[in-house]
């Protein structure tokens, strides 16, 4: 998906030697990744291999105690100020949705550019309903979260991310908490925002998906990255037993 | 048993034809189908249905029957104003007024923004402020006054131990034009199967006759039972032991019979000669005789003021007058009072008003002195209405004037609302367009949040003033239903930004901020609240002497406020920790600094979440509010114990209490609807996520 004459080489995300604990369980063991603008990269493993924390490490939902991680040039600190220069570029999506119940869908959409980018409403309600045209729900904006199928309830979520104009979007199993018939408007959305330029890091456990979009592949087991490719190496030609098992087993 | 082979199983079906999509069917066919399914669904349910049906009609049965023929509203009735405003200044009450209208059109205006008002719903209302005039007037046309029944003459009359004589004066106020009438009450002096049915107000003597018929007849009754069961010719009593037969005969020894009263006093045999005298001057305005041949004499009042009813007689007579009723006095002191020539129009010292307890009418004249002494008049203690009350009785006593005094403030009362409803509604009609995109009542909702939000202080500042424009109020003088609401809504308003701070501080992370939020709620909620009042009170001016001059009421406020925080941040720190941590996260994750989070993320749907359990607070802090009646405050409360400790209303304690409960209940009920209303609003209506 990489244009090849329009991206700067010089990676938005740079991962080195970061290191995790929970208590004395050691999640993220060195992780050194580098993510390239505009780029797409799926992160698949089993459950409590460390994928999901790696990605909210990205946005310092979860601080790394070792190592280092810098996003668009900044690199996360324990400076507040950095952390919302951050957070501001990058824009998020989880597996539970986590909609605000008590605001409306649009209101859901405009509260962090009002509020955080300062915009008014008037803009932040035209790119809001401009993001719902996007993700095929413009009909929906007045309603709220609790009266929406859960499909339509993560591509509100993707558009609240979007709302921002984050460089960066992360992926938290996404489709995970959907029906199968809900999977795929979601995974429509995330094909056609990759095919728009965005850089994604995607933890997902869709092989199709994975196959069709991503750039490349990492493969987390037991909170460190076991292999790493295009998906074409990945689900033709895997080398690590491990990925190999995972692989057996899921497709 | 199918098989595999079975073609039932193998057979492929496809279905074209798609059935129609239908309305579902009427579930409820009447009324009659609702009650069985609804209460009589089983025989546990029936049983059930009938049981608390014929309790609930029992209890509102035989409330009524005791509203009617036994309850006495005078302590109400007389006391309203007390128990509205307690002794607020006379010459500032306008301001309550304004008060009462101001919510009222705020009432409105919530109505027109958020509520609907049916055209049913409305006419309801205007019905009822009809019937508040009407009834009033229809009860005067076709209602008659109960008589007082006064004795006259000489002999003396005996009950028990005790002796009454007829007073030969009796002194009472009248207003100009009114009507007395006397007459012998002859058709209750026929015997004592008459007397006894004596109900009205009467002075002491006549109630004495008509308790000594009564007891005559209700021994007479008895003896005639114990010697019918000493026959043993009673279903119970077949046969008697020989311990039985001592009781009975224990029992009838002690009973008397005395002679018949109304024969044996020869009640109203002999004739009454009376006068009435102007009680200013002593002069007769009529005099007579009354006989037994049914005379009635009539005069109408020439002037308004004191009257004496003077008779004199042979025999004992009793006396059916109209006009005459019982009053209650009321002292007051005042400064000297100087007209604009400076002549002194009252001096100053202590004044007496005299008011009729039937309808109001007052007057200051004084009282006439026979003898160096007061003429003696009917009072409300001893003069009370006795028997029980007939239907006639009740409407022109309570219902009519009841309605009389509160008719006005109803109507003033639904005219600002419906100016508020209305007004708001063509405001909302004719804004622009634009400034209602985000819903057709946009603009109503908003003019009314506003007016909702400024409600409180406009009321706040209408009871006590504000500096330079309107001179402030003498909060001692607070009382009543005005107290209690003062006290709740600033404990109310105050303390749930503080509940919500203390909240969120004991959820910091900054240590020294959450102890000291957790000390604070927890020491306080270890206490109770009449030791805080007791402290602000007693114990904050002795440990500042400054804080002294602070007065009660705003020391009761700020006692309630601290108490009612600490209770409130609980709650809302329950809700917020109910708050999935994703919500969080996701706030976090589209840049939102943590006052951000908390402002429109987590703390709006945490306060949602206990909505039920904040207003059930608020609940119970504006019944709360009472316990300040035992640190001096006359609020509700407290105006209801000094009412029936006065001597004029002893013995009225369960009337007084179920007014205040009524009123309780009321406030109560409302915050409750509001607060039902409130949880389905907004995203409430659609479930959680």
């Amino acid at each position: 998906m990489i244009d090849e004459a329009t991206v700067a080489r010089d990676p938005i995300i740079k991962c080195e030697g970061v290191n995790k604990w929970f208590g004395e369980f050691h999640v993220l063991r060195d992780i050194s990744v580098d993510v390239l603008p505009q780029e797409v990269v799926v992160i698949i493993g089993p459950s409590g291999s460390g994928k999901s924390t790696f990605i909210r490490c990205i946005n310092r939902l979860e601080e790394h105690q070792e190592g280092k991680i810098v996003v668009d040039n900044m690199e996360l600190s324990h400076d507040v100020r950095n952390i919302a220069a951050i957070r501001r570029e990058i824009g998020m999506v989880f597996q539970q949705f986590n909609l605000f119940p008590h605001l409306t869908v649009l209101q859901n959409i405009t509260l962090a550019p009002i509020q955080v980018r300062r915009w008014s409403r008037d803009k932040a309600e035209a790119k809001a309903r401009e993001l719902l045209e996007r993700v095929g729900i413009p009909e929906q904006a007045e309603k709220y979260p609790g009266q929406l199928s859960g499909g339509q309830q993560q591509r509100v979520a993707i558009a609240r991310a979007l709302a921002m104009e984050p460089k960066i979007m992360l992926f938290d199993e996404p489709t995970s908490a959907l029906d199968p018939e809900m999977i795929k408007e979601v995974l429509d959305v995330m094909k056609e925002l990759a095919t728009s330029g965005m850089t994604m890091l995607c933890v997902t456990h869709e092989m199709g998906f994975a196959r069709e979009v991503a750039d490349r592949v990492l493969f987390f087991d037991q909170g460190r990255i076991v292999e790493t490719g295009t998906p074409e190496h990945f689900f033709v030609n895997p080398q690590h037993a491990r990925t190999k098992l995972f692989l057996s087993q899921i497709l | 048993m199918a098989t595999r082979s079975d073609p039932r199983i193998t057979q492929t079906m496809v279905y074209y034809q798609e059935p129609p999509v239908k309305p579902p069917p009427m579930l409820a066919a009447g009324p009659l189908a609702w009650l069985r399914d609804n209460l009589f669904s089983s025989a546990v349910n029936s049983v059930l249905t009938l049981l608390v049906g014929a309790l609930v009609i029992g209890l509102i049965v035989s409330f009524i029957n005791w509203v009617i023929t036994q309850a006495n509203w005078y302590a109400v009735i007389f006391n309203l104003r007390q128990f509205m405003v307690g002794r607020y200044q006379v010459d500032a009450e306008w301001r309550l007024q304004v008060m009462l209208l101001v919510i009222a059109f705020t009432i409105g205006a919530a109505l027109a923004a958020w509520g609907r008002i049916s055209r049913f719903f409305a006419l309801m209302i205007i019905a009822v402020v009809a019937l508040a005039f009407v009834i009033p007037v229809a009860i005067r046309a076709v209602g008659v006054m109960p008589p007082t029944y006064l004795t006259a003459g000489a002999t003396e009359l005996q009950s028990g131990s005790s002796t009454e004589t007829p007073l030969p004066n009796v002194g009472f106020i009248g207003q100009a034009g009114e009507t007395i009438s006397l007459q012998l009450a002859l058709d209750l002096s026929a015997d004592d199967e008459a007397l006894r049915t004596l109900h009205s107000f009467g002075d002491v003597a006549a109630n004495l006759l008509r308790a000594s018929a009564e007891n005559r007849l209700t021994n007479a009754q008895r003896i005639a039972v114990i010697n019918a069961q000493l026959a043993e010719d009673t279903p119970n009593y077949r046969t008697l032991t020989a311990n039985q037969r001592t009781t009975l005969e224990a029992d009838l020894g002690r009973l008397v019979v005395p002679d018949p009263i109304a024969e044996s006093l020869a009640l109203n045999q002999t004739p009454i000669n009376f006068r009435i005298l102007r009680g200013s001057t002593f002069e007769p305005i009529l005099e007579g005789t009354l006989a037994a041949d049914g005379t009635a004499a009539t005069i109408a009042l020439p002037e308004d003021g004191w009257y004496i009813l003077e008779t004199t007689g042979d025999g004992i007579g009793l006396l059916e007058t109209y006009g005459i009723y019982p009053h209650l006095q009321r002292d007051f002191s005042r400064l000297e009072e100087l007209d604009e020539a400076g002549n002194v129009v009252n001096a100053a010292g202590r004044y007496q008003q005299y008011v009729r307890m039937t309808d109001g009418f007052l007057t200051e004249e004084i009282r006439p002195r026979i003898d160096g002494r007061d003429v003696p008049m009917m009072i409300i203690i001893d003069n009370q209405y006795r028997g029980d009350r007939t239907l006639n009785d009740y409407l022109v006593l309570y219902l009519g004037p009841f309605l009389e005094i509160i008719n006005d403030a109803l109507l003033w009362i639904v005219i600002a609302a419906g100016v508020g409803y209305i007004g708001l509604g063509l405001i909302n009609q004719y804004a622009p367009v634009e400034a209602k995109k985000r819903g057709s009542r946009a603009v109503a909702q908003r003019t009314a949040t506003w007016l909702l939000l400024a409600l409180p202080v406009l009321m706040f500042v209408l009871a006590y003033g504000v500096g330079g424009f309107l001179p402030l109020t003498d909060t001692r003088r607070w009382g009543g239903l005005l107290l209690t609401v003062m006290l709740s809504m600033v404990g109310i308003i105050a303390s749930f930004p503080l509940g919500v701070l203390l909240a969120l501080g004991r959820r910091s992370k900054l240590p020294v901020v959450s102890t000291a939020c957790t000390l604070y709620i927890e020491f306080v909620r270890g206490v109770p609240l009449i030791t805080v009042l007791f402290m602000a009170q007693l114990l904050v001016p002795l440990v500042n002497p400054q804080l002294a001059e602070v007065d009660n009421v705003f020391r009761a406020m700020v006692g309630i406020t601290l108490f009612s925080a600490a209770y409130l941040a609980e709650n809302v720190r329950g809700g917020l920790q109910a708050i999935p941590p994703g919500q969080e996260e996701a706030a976090k994750a589209v840049g939102l600094s943590g006052w951000q989070i908390t402002l429109f993320v987590t703390l709006p749907q945490a306060l949602r979440l206990v909505i039920p359990a904040l207003v059930g607070q608020f609940i119970s802090l504006f019944k709360d509010t009472s316990l300040v009646a035992i640190v001096g405050l006359i609020d509700l409360t407290g105006i209801s114990q000094a009412t029936v400790a006065q001597t004029e209303f002893l013995g009225l304690r369960r009337e007084v209490y179920i007014f205040i409960t009524l009123i309780y209940f009321g406030f109560s009920y409302i915050m409750a609807a509001l607060s039902r209303r409130l949880e389905a609003s907004g995203s409430g209506a659609a479930r959680r996520v």
